[in-house]
């Protein structure tokens, strides 16, 4: 199974969605919710979100060796469907 | 008669003001949404957010007035997503977005990439707040 990586914010509904939808299918993920990390970490993990996706904005979802941003229902079941 | 151009606090744009000033007069920033009143500052007019309305009346009048200003809608994410700006709000001291990691200016909803045509691009803001 491939491995599913979320990067979220606390605050964001479409991160919330992306939980749900990994949750309700028993679907494997782990999760960082970026803005409630300590400030080091935070910022290195948002230097590494910008380099992965290009962009500060979340959510950010790694399927295997693909990166999605924001939510995208569609492409989350074709990457893990791959 | 050229109108004078005045400051939007919000989106720190400035717009022309055709009609009468009258201080403490309710204005609607046309780029924003944002609603506004017309104070008398020292040496021009000026405009200020209300200081009379909670900060949840400020940004539902906020999202309302911009989505009609650009014909967009809403679905079923509004009331997370005001929440969502609600809770931004109280922690960070302003309307930013909720899914954006920076607590910055062009990010006060409707963010700069909104106001510069993302829902025309893509359908919706980044968020989901306005739809097409």
């Amino acid at each position: 199974m491939k491995s599913v990586m979320l990067y979220a914010l606390s605050t964001c509904p479409f991160c919330k969605m992306a939980k749900r939808f990994f949750e309700s299918r028993n679907i494997p993920y782990n999760f960082v919710d970026v803005d409630l990390l300590p400030e080091e970490e935070k910022e290195k993990t948002v230097a590494e979100v910008q380099r992965i996706s290009g962009r500060r904005a979340f959510p950010v979802i790694v399927i295997g060796e693909e990166v999605i941003v924001g939510y995208d229902e569609l492409r989350i079941r074709e990457a893990l469907e791959k | 008669m050229t109108s004078e151009r005045i400051l939007c606090p919000v989106c720190q744009v400035a717009f022309p003001l055709k009609e009468e000033k009258v201080p403490g007069k309710r204005v609607v920033c046309p780029v924003c949404g944002a609603v506004l009143v017309l104070e008398k500052g020292d040496a021009s007019w000026v405009l200020r957010r209300p200081q009379d309305i909670t900060p949840e009346e400020e940004i539902r009048a906020r999202v309302e007035n911009f989505a009609r200003l650009r014909g967009y809608r809403f679905n079923e994410m509004k009331e997370p997503l005001i929440e969502a700006l609600l809770k931004k709000y109280e922690r960070y001291g302003d309307f930013y977005c909720p899914c954006k990691i920076d607590n910055i200016p062009e990010n006060i909803c409707p963010c700069l990439e909104t106001r510069q045509g993302s829902v025309e691009r893509n359908g919706r803001c980044h968020c989901g707040l306005f739809w097409k």
